[in-house]
């Protein structure tokens, strides 16, 4: 009996020990695979496919209830949507012919200027499978991977082209992409209409800010819109951002109203003047 | 045969409870799935189930890849397993209210450290919040997981 629990004892002890070795060494790992991270990110890309598959399977009549009451609610709610909606498309039809007029007036000026806009190499559809804002993170997981040619770096947008966030990871079936109110996520943008330039750093908060101007004088008004630029070289020019909200707030895509983006490849080499 | 399928059921609740809880994730009222956190703490000091360790670090580095911290709950549960193992002045097996004063410490020690590496008023609140839910949550469940296991 004492013999048991003696053995129990240094067993419990060896344990602890091992749990204890592993603190610097998981330290160490940190420092030094700074940024890439390529192998907890690869553990990641076996690890995280196959708990969900499982997480999904036991969790399935939960979720299934849960989708059942949110579509219930939808179906409650679909006539006033659709008044609105209707609503919406008449004014949006009314805005398409000066809008039309506008992109061909825009199209001569920017031949005129000598002006060359990137164009993305490849548009690839995907569909929003999981969104994680915890603390000051904010990603989320698309349904395509590298199987499907999707790449580190490639920009994310919704179906109707507003920034949604850049890939971070890829694995072979799914892609991580970081919100733009990621405390990690900082991008180069620009006042439409302006030559006003400024990173749109993002702090965790629904709405990040633009910190600096790159003109100390310019007051950034309600409504102004805000789009990508290309002066760091990451991104290519002209992608809607956001609306500025106050003098710093930047109103953006919330993930949680997406369900389709667009996973766009740009050649910022020379594309440019 | 029926006892059988219960007492199965009850040897993998356990891992069963883990697994929902974290794929469970809700921006406000689970974020990244954090509420895992409370079987992963009470299954491997509170009330141990042989192998659930490693389970219990896999689900820790899960929680951490919904997090976008890199290892970092996995760190706290490796010093928790380590302090826990070396100490013998608190026995967390017998400790009162199923050792929330523990587990509470070690949550909050946690989002203390998540919060003072990314300090804005958003994450201030956010981590309050998920301190205050977290730790609430705490009794209810472990009661409800003692209960599955006929321990009261």
């Amino acid at each position: 009996m004492n013999q048991r629990t003696l053995s129990s004892r240094v067993t419990k002890l060896v344990k602890s020990a091992a749990a204890a070795a592993a603190v610097p060494l998981i330290f160490i790992y940190v420092l030094v695979s700074k940024p890439d991270f390529y192998l907890i990110n690869g553990l990641g890309h076996i690890v995280l496919p196959a708990a969900h598959f499982v997480g999904n399977v036991v969790t399935w009549p939960i979720r299934a209830t849960g989708e059942a009451i949110s579509n219930i609610y939808n179906l409650s709610t679909l006539q006033a949507e659709n008044k609105r909606l209707q609503q919406e498309l008449d004014a949006a039809l009314a805005n398409k012919n000066a809008c039309d007029i506008a992109v061909a007036e825009n199209r001569r000026l920017s031949n005129e200027l000598d002006i060359v806009h990137a164009t993305p190499q490849s548009v690839i559809m995907a569909d929003v499978v999981h969104d994680t804002v915890a603390l000051h993170h904010s990603n989320f997981l698309i349904n395509k991977g590298v199987f499907d040619g999707i790449k580190k770096g490639m920009v994310v947008t919704s179906v109707d082209g507003f920034m949604a966030g850049m890939v971070i990871d890829v694995g072979g079936e799914f892609s991580r992409v970081r919100a733009l109110n990621d405390a990690d996520s900082s991008i180069a943008v620009r006042i439409a209409g302006d030559e006003v330039y400024g990173f749109l750093t993002g702090d965790g908060s629904a709405n990040p800010e633009i910190g600096l101007f790159s003109r100390p004088e310019f007051k950034a008004e309600h409504g102004m819109t805000v789009i990508t630029s290309n002066i760091s070289g990451v991104l290519p020019n002209g992608i809607m951002v956001g609306t500025m909200i106050n003098g710093r707030d930047v109103k953006i895509l919330q993930i949680d109203s997406i369900s389709r983006v667009k996973v766009l490849e740009f050649n910022t080499n020379n594309e440019y003047k | 045969m029926i006892k059988k399928v219960i007492s199965f059921l009850c040897d993998i609740s356990p891992f069963l409870a883990v697994i929902i809880l974290w794929r469970l994730q809700l921006h406000f009222w689970n974020p990244g799935g954090i509420l895992a956190i409370i079987p992963i703490f009470f299954y491997s000091f509170v009330r141990p189930v042989p192998w659930f360790t490693p389970f219990a670090i896999l689900f820790c580095f899960l929680i951490d890849y919904n997090f976008d911290t890199k290892l970092f709950w996995t760190t706290m549960y490796f010093i928790a397993y380590a302090i826990n193992g070396f100490q013998y002045f608190i026995d967390l097996q017998r400790a009162d209210k199923n050792a929330i004063v523990p587990f509470m410490i070690f949550l909050g020690f946690s989002l203390f450290i998540l919060m003072i590496f990314n300090l804005s008023w958003t994450v201030l609140f956010r981590c309050i919040w998920m301190f205050v839910w977290v730790s609430g949550l705490y009794i209810p469940i472990t009661i409800f997981m003692k209960k599955v296991h006929a321990d009261d």
